[in-house]
């Protein structure tokens, strides 16, 4: 009897758990559905071609243009920048922080990049907007010429700051998850602490670390609040060089012009239809990470 | 310990580094009319946007290199912030941190803009379905939007549309509506809720922002009783809608407190951002 019970009521359980999972699957599934939907038929009036390598962005001219390549590459540069900015910074503080911080240090810092990691992105935005704007600006406004602040290069920064807490603790955490055995065995062969740590620990999680920097990708790809006040958006096409010039990426064309679209337009489906391109941009983020992570198993 | 001490002096020195950076690049006193202009703009859709190229005849020849915001207070911080900015928007979003400029000699005042002798001006619009159309209270504020009252409430930041408006009377109605749309017309729209609801008590007016295209669709499915829009309705929307102007909004012309101009053309408005004029000394 209470066997039996037991087992009814690990069934009962078993069917809330499962209809959990199933609520989280349907969102991604209705989110799929409803993007393609509306995007696919957008694509296919504009032109896979015209719109994937279109160089103009248009959409309420009189003879519009819906070419989202300069977005394509604006997002692509500044998720270059923030990687080139932000990953060793990252990389290394992770290493300080998984082999050489003191205990009372890490007890500060720890707390300080969960902190960060909780800060609204609108938040990075404003820091962005009345500083580093600004900032970049006085510096080097005149030399180049520039017309703002508001540049690649700044959407670059702010993104490298903001994908520091992610690639932070996941490298953090797969460097600690190196068999200390290793680190004692470098040792033991005579290698300094600094030598054993960047020679043999960091070279053995290696797979964790670049798992890090993709989740640093798919971060800064899909940021969206705080790049758009800070990137400057102009949707023109741009060559990997002109960081002091300003980007739009694909996520801020969506916000910049969503609250004044006209529905059902073509301008609207072209909006969705970019929102379809970064859909599939996170996809191979993500399927890259699966694999890294899936390889990255202690050995 | 030694190592603690070059671990912590590091990060000092580099914004030390910085710091001198910065003092270096910035030695400028007064306006420098060599610097280019800094041209922000508002976004493709945008009321204030499609109001102002119109007008200027910039069409769609917009400047590529201009800096795009999407909103009033974007464009607004930007041209606050940048001594060489240059930007536009609506008349009732004003204030003491940016200069609005002359337009060939005529200032963007409520006079000028009624009279039309201020040329950058635009109406701000409500739409409806038929649903509405049948609505007794939508009616009432409707009327009260037009009323003497009303203009009284346009007047406060924006222009009247008509000077002689008949007189309001309530009719004590009670009730809840809901407003969407244009973030232009919003905080004019605030302004006529609390003044209405000062006189109708027993209403509920719900505002709510989103863009004129939002507004538009909104008012149109009957999600919203009546919808904001500061643009013109397209040819497809107009089939579902009624539309009414309820007041005038200049678009002004905005540049930092710290740039000499007072007064600019058409002419110049349009080369500045059409981009053939890149450089304030390229204005004279």
């Amino acid at each position: 009897m209470f066997i039996k019970t037991l087992i009814s009521k690990e069934h009962f359980m078993r069917g809330i758990f499962f209809t959990a999972a199933l609520v989280s699957i349907f969102a991604v599934a209705l989110i799929c559905v409803f993007l393609f939907a509306q995007g696919i038929p957008a694509i296919g009036r504009i032109g896979i071609m015209d719109f994937l390598l279109g160089q103009r962005w248009a959409p309420t001219a009189a003879e519009p243009a819906f070419g989202i390549l300069p977005m394509i590459l604006g997002s692509l540069y500044v998720t270059a920048g923030a990687i080139i900015l932000g990953v060793p910074i990252g990389i290394f503080t992770a290493v300080f922080m998984a082999r050489m911080c003191p205990n009372r240090l890490y007890r500060l810092i720890k707390p300080a990049i969960n902190l960060m990691a909780g800060i609204p992105s609108v938040i990075y935005g404003f820091f962005g907007m009345v500083v580093l704007v600004p900032v970049i600006f006085d510096v080097f406004g005149r030399r180049f010429g520039m017309m703002s602040g508001q540049t690649m290069l700044a959407a670059s920064i702010l993104l490298g700051i903001m994908i520091l807490p992610t690639v932070i603790s996941i490298a953090e955490t797969n460097i600690r998850a190196v068999p200390q055995e290793l680190y004692e065995g470098a040792v033991a062969l005579g290698a300094s602490h600094e030598r054993a740590v960047f020679k043999v620990v960091l070279p053995a999680a290696r797979s964790g670390v670049m798992a890090a920097v993709v989740l640093g990708v798919g971060r800064a790809i899909g940021e969206t609040m705080a790049v758009r006040m800070v990137a400057g958006n102009q949707a023109v096409l741009r060559m990997p060089h002109e960081f002091f010039k300003g980007v739009r990426t694909l996520t801020t064309n969506i916000i910049m012009e969503m609250g004044y679209v006209e529905h059902g337009s073509i301008h609207f489906g072209a909006l969705i239809a970019t929102g379809v391109v970064l859909f599939v941009f996170i996809l191979i983020i993500n399927t890259l990470f699966s694999i890294l992570n899936a390889r990255g198993g202690i050995k | 310990m030694k190592k603690m001490l070059v671990l912590i002096s590091l990060p000092v020195i580099l914004l030390l580094a910085l710091a001198a950076c910065g003092g270096g690049g910035s030695s400028d006193d007064g306006f420098d009319t060599g610097r280019v202009i800094a041209v922000f703009t508002r976004e493709d859709g945008s009321g204030t946007r499609d109001a102002f190229v119109s007008i200027t005849g910039v069409g769609d020849n917009m400047y590529a290199e201009a800096v795009v915001e999407n909103s009033t207070a974007g464009i607004r911080t930007n041209v606050v912030n940048n001594p060489y900015a240059i930007g536009y928007v609506s008349v009732g979003s004003l204030n003491d941190t940016v200069k609005a400029l002359s337009v060939n000699g005529v200032f963007p005042s409520d006079e000028n803009i009624r009279n039309g002798t201020y040329g950058l001006r635009r109406p701000f619009t409500i739409v409806y379905n038929a649903d509405t159309a049948g609505h007794e209270l939508a009616q009432d504020f409707i009327a009260f939007m037009l009323s003497a009252e009303g203009q009284d409430v346009a007047a406060t930041g924006w222009t009247r549309i008509n000077v002689n408006a008949p007189a309001y009377t309530t009719r004590g109605l009670t009730g809840t509506l809901r407003v969407g749309g244009s973030t232009s017309v919003e905080p004019l729209m605030q302004r006529m809720k609390e003044a209405y609801e000062a006189h109708n008590p027993g209403v509920t007016i719900e505002i709510s922002g989103g863009g004129s295209g939002t507004g538009i669709n909104e008012a149109t499915s009957g999600v919203i009783d009546i919808g904001m829009s500061s643009r013109a309705l397209r040819d497809t929307e107009k089939a579902a809608l009624t539309d009414l102007d309820i007041a005038l909004d200049g678009v002004a012309v905005i540049v930092n407190p710290d740039n000499p101009l007072t007064d600019i053309t058409l002419d110049q408005i349009k080369a500045i951002f059409t981009g053939d004029v890149t450089r304030w000394s390229g204005l004279n």
